[in-house]
């Protein structure tokens, strides 16, 4: 059995991230770079498969991208990831985009499932899975907290709004996954050496046969503002005093 | 009844020489087979050692060669005079006495061979030996029955202790046997000679008292001197079989520790803050890091493993132990034992000799290499072992956020470097790339950098420094982490990474004294950075500060809160018993105290290098535990008992780690680092002045 995963680069969660002063991009020249933790947690789980199923299962990572992307690669092949797949792409992806070189992956690889993150955390588009399902016309199952293979089918439960939704669907499939399925173990640096040898395949987004045509235009990006003050009361009479009649939270 | 005892020379005998007949009542026969067991018994031993050297060769090599100067003086300081064996009380007595016994009268047995032998080379006569004779013999006989009573002494209270306690020690049946066994070897020897005494008529008996007084009891008896001789030959035979049973087995018991133990006390590297470093381009050609078979371990580790005698002290020593975490470092050392002498060194050790959660529980704080009387040091082999977890990408949950974050960040606490300043708003603190003349370079750490308590301590020490004309200097958002828990998690590479990017830092501005305030970083700085070419003087502020209170660079007056009530002091592990610093910090608190008439500190009952650890040391800042799951949970009730309204620590660790605890016990009770004692009663002083 070989399960995909497409991890997207995306920058430090951890990181303040600012808009440049003229707004035509973000300023992320000195901001390193994780794999999307929505993918981590993808790969988390497809690797326990692995671990669970033994060597039947082949890991494929998938990267689209620029250079840069060979370290998220490696640190996903450092995670348990069997072999990566490098899309190397210059120009500015949106989701559709991305769906569609995807499909281009899945039609060559042929893998059985399709695991991914539901949503990148640098977007939040939470659209690429779902593209990618309706391209293949393949069975969806999104948000996933829990996952089982049953054979040729997957029983997946998904966190929605009102509680969880179990669904079990045929494979091949494409399931994106949430943030409580598992906790990603650390890729540290010696398992990212000790995975060097592990093969990491570089492949022409041109090659794919697909034409980029972009549906988003970015228009312009402006930082978020923030203006907390903070102070310190001395009582809760004074607390509830002020939220009354200085804040107005209080009627 | 008298007994008539030869002790006077027989009327008309002739004034024959001091001595006694070596193999006296012993036929030729039995002489010859005599030599040819003791033979089969070195033969068997030398079998054994041989067999455990070629085991321990399969190590890895080790660094830093001991020089032969060294390794005699530890085997004088350590071995001979049994240096690192007190503290224990009636044990300890016990282990000198059964090892002098045993020492003294191996030499004893061994000069006695040598006589023979020199004697059977010269053609002498049975009574007229080469140098067995004279005053050297009551020398002799004084000094080997003296300490055949020390070895009985020795083993008989072993026995007692393992038949009655129910202490951490070893008392497995082949631990029992082995005391037995040398027990008998002493009481036989006692019969042998008192029988011997009877029978040959020695002159002078009284030279060996236990010897003669034994001779006497058994003449109570009515025993006469035909039936003397005969029980002394068979007597003899037992003490012989057993002694050289005895020597044949020492490499394939317990005993093997006293051999082994020997070699590692004096070949040790025993630095507590020294861990060894892996080279990059050696997990790059193996493809691995770590212990995972014991055939990873370094040949000196494989000699501390054959070292162990299982005495506990580890144990007994050992925070994560006394918290009911899943560690015992002598479990450890002996499970690793069981596998060597079992599966043998190609066999994987984690999992079922050594469960991860083992490795994860210890905060390397040293305690176990500390008390451990061969030198063993758990604490390497934990981290060793470690190593191996991390490279399998086997950490998760907070821990492993905590490293990735120092990864990516260069703190653990992920939060940007562009914030790394923010503890010092407002007090006008010098960056070393705007001072480039400075003296001390203020390494703040990222607990004070980031933790909003630990920032109090680096504002503390600064408004010191600048109070006390000291030109100083910081890194600002220069400083990355140094490193050390990651390091200490086994995440060797990530430390080194950052070892390499502070060493260019600390290059390029030229740092040759760091002050930091944070024991973890001193030894980090000290000891690990100088593996990768940092050369620098590393001091603790608790140093600097009492030298500047010694100086008068700093006048503190007692008009604090803290100096109001009693102080009491908790040593951080890295500081009192790694970097051996346990006095400065008591010298700030006591000036800081002194005025109020209670210069003196409440001592705990774990204090200096004997502290309690927190239990935040060796990554275990970063694991999510419930309170009272926390390792140094005991610590907290101590120093909660000890009546004091606060504490002092030097360590942003125990500051928070003690904060979190007390918490729950006594919240009343103040946490807080000798920085912001010693500032409070200087700046108290300064506001009233």
């Amino acid at each position: 059995m070989k399960i995909l995963v497409p991890t997207k680069r995306v920058p430090d969660t951890d990181q303040k991230i600012v808009a440049t002063a003229d707004g035509t991009r973000v300023a992320v020249d000195h901001i390193p770079y994780v794999i999307n933790p929505f993918d981590a947690i993808a790969l988390e789980e497809a690797v326990r498969i692995g671990e669970r199923l033994g060597e039947s299962v082949e890991v494929v990572a998938v990267g689209i991208g620029g250079e840069g992307y060979e370290q998220q690669l490696r640190t996903a092949l450092a995670t348990g990831a069997h072999r990566a797949v490098h899309v190397v792409c210059g120009q500015t992806l949106d989701p559709w985009n991305v769906a569609r070189l995807l499909r281009a992956i899945v039609e060559w690889e042929r893998p059985q499932l399709v695991l991914m993150g539901k949503q990148a955390v640098d977007d939040d588009a939470s659209q690429t899975g779902q593209f990618l399902a309706a391209l293949l016309d393949w069975p969806q199952a999104t948000f996933a907290s829990r996952l089982e293979l049953q054979g040729e089918r997957i029983r997946v439960e998904r966190e929605t709004d009102h509680g969880i939704e179990t669904l079990n669907l045929p494979l091949p499939a494409v399931v994106t996954t949430d943030l409580r399925l598992n906790e990603p173990r650390y890729a540290s640096l010696a398992a990212i050496m000790k995975a060097k040898k592990k093969p990491l395949d570089l492949i022409d987004a041109e090659k794919l046969g697909v034409t980029i045509d972009p549906r988003i235009e970015v228009l312009r990006y402006r930082s978020a503002e923030t203006q907390r003050r903070c102070e310190r009361v001395r009582s809760v009479d004074e607390l509830i005093e002020r939220l009354r009649n200085q804040v107005g939270a209080i009627v | 009844m008298q007994p008539a005892l030869p002790a006077e020379l027989p009327a008309g005998a002739e004034p024959a020489q001091l001595t006694r007949e070596v193999f006296g009542n012993v036929p030729a026969w039995a002489q010859t087979l005599f030599y040819l067991l003791a033979a089969a018994a070195v033969g068997v031993f030398v079998y054994g050692i041989v067999r455990r050297v070629r085991l321990w060769r399969k190590g890895r090599p080790a660094c830093d060669a001991v020089s032969w100067r060294t390794a005699v003086r530890r085997l004088l300081r350590d071995v001979l005079l049994q240096k690192r064996l007190w503290g224990r009380g009636m044990a300890s007595l016990a282990h000198v006495l059964l090892f002098s016994g045993f020492v003294v009268l191996l030499i004893g047995t061994t000069l006695i061979g040598v006589e023979h032998f020199l004697a059977d080379v010269l053609g002498r006569e049975p009574n007229a030996p080469v140098f067995h004779k004279g005053l050297y013999f009551g020398v002799y006989e004084l000094v080997t029955d003296t300490f055949g009573v020390a070895l009985i002494a020795g083993c008989g209270m072993f026995l007692v202790r393992r038949l009655r306690g129910t202490g951490s020690f070893a008392r497995s049946p082949a631990d029992v046997g082995v005391l037995v066994a040398l027990l008998a070897i002493g009481v036989t020897g006692y019969a042998v000679e008192s029988l011997r005494i009877i029978h040959a008529e020695t002159r002078l008996a009284g030279l060996s008292p236990v010897g003669y007084l034994c001779a006497a009891a058994f003449q109570g008896t009515g025993i006469g001197r035909e039936a003397a001789g005969q029980f002394h030959f068979l007597l003899w035979w037992t003490h012989a079989a057993l002694a050289l049973g005895f020597i044949a087995l020492m490499p394939y018991t317990r005993l093997l520790h006293s051999l082994a133990g020997m070699v590692n006390l004096a070949i040790r590297d025993h630095a507590l803050g020294v861990l060894q470093p892996v080279s990059i381009a050696e997990v790059e050609t193996t493809g691995q890091i770590g212990v995972a078979r014991l055939a990873d371990f370094s040949y000196r580790q494989l000699i501390e493993l054959d070292a162990c005698v299982s005495c506990g002290r580890c144990e007994d020593s050992c925070p994560a132990f006394e918290a009911g975490k899943p560690l015992s470092p002598r479990n450890v050392v002996q499970d690793l034992v069981g596998a060597m002498n079992g599966p043998g060194l190609e066999q994987n050790v984690h999992g079922d000799v050594i469960a991860a959660e083992t490795l994860w529980s210890c905060t390397t704080c040293g305690a176990c290499a500390d008390v451990c009387p061969l030198g063993i040091s758990p604490m390497r082999m934990i981290t060793d072992m470690r190593r191996y977890l991390i490279g399998e990408g086997a950490l998760r949950g907070s821990p492993a956020v905590a490293l990735q974050k120092t990864e990516r960040a260069g703190n653990p606490w992920g939060m940007a470097a562009s914030d790394r300043l923010a503890w010092a708003a407002g007090l006008d603190v010098p960056l070393a790339s705007e001072r480039p003349d400075f003296e001390w370079l203020y390494w703040v750490g990222c607990a004070a950098a980031y933790d909003r308590r630990a920032q109090k301590v680096a504002r503390s020490v600064a408004r010191l420094l600048k109070a006390a004309n000291v030109n100083f200097a910081v890194l600002g958002t220069e400083e990355r982490c140094t490193g050390e828990s990651a390091r200490r998690m086994g995440d060797e590479f990530l430390f080194q990474q950052l070892a390499e990017q502070n060493v260019a830092t600390f290059a390029s501005r030229g740092a040759k004294k760091i002050l930091a305030h944070c024991p973890h970083c001193v030894n980090s700085l000290r000891n690990d950075y100088s593996q990768f070419g940092g050369q620098f003087e590393v001091v603790h502020h608790s140093q600097l500060l009492s030298e500047l209170v010694q100086q008068g660079r700093l006048k503190p007056a007692a008009h604090g809160k803290s100096a109001a009530g009693s102080i009491t002091y908790h040593d951080p592990c890295y500081l009192a018993r790694v970097s051996g610093v346990t006095e400065p910090p008591r010298a700030v608190l006591a000036a800081s105290a002194s005025g109020t008439g209670q210069a003196t500190v409440v001592e705990l009952p774990r204090n200096r290098r004997q502290t309690a650890c927190c239990g935040a040391g060796g990554g275990r800042m970063w694991f999510d535990d419930a309170l009272a799951q926390r390792v140094g949970q005991t610590r907290v009730r101590e120093i909660a008992a000890s009546g004091s309204d606060t504490v002092a620590v030097a360590c942003p660790f125990c500051l928070v780690m003690l904060t979190d605890g007390l918490a729950a016990h006594r919240p009343d009770v103040q946490v807080r680092d000798i920085a912001e004692v010693l500032a409070e009663a200087v700046f108290e002083r300064e506001a009233n002045s």
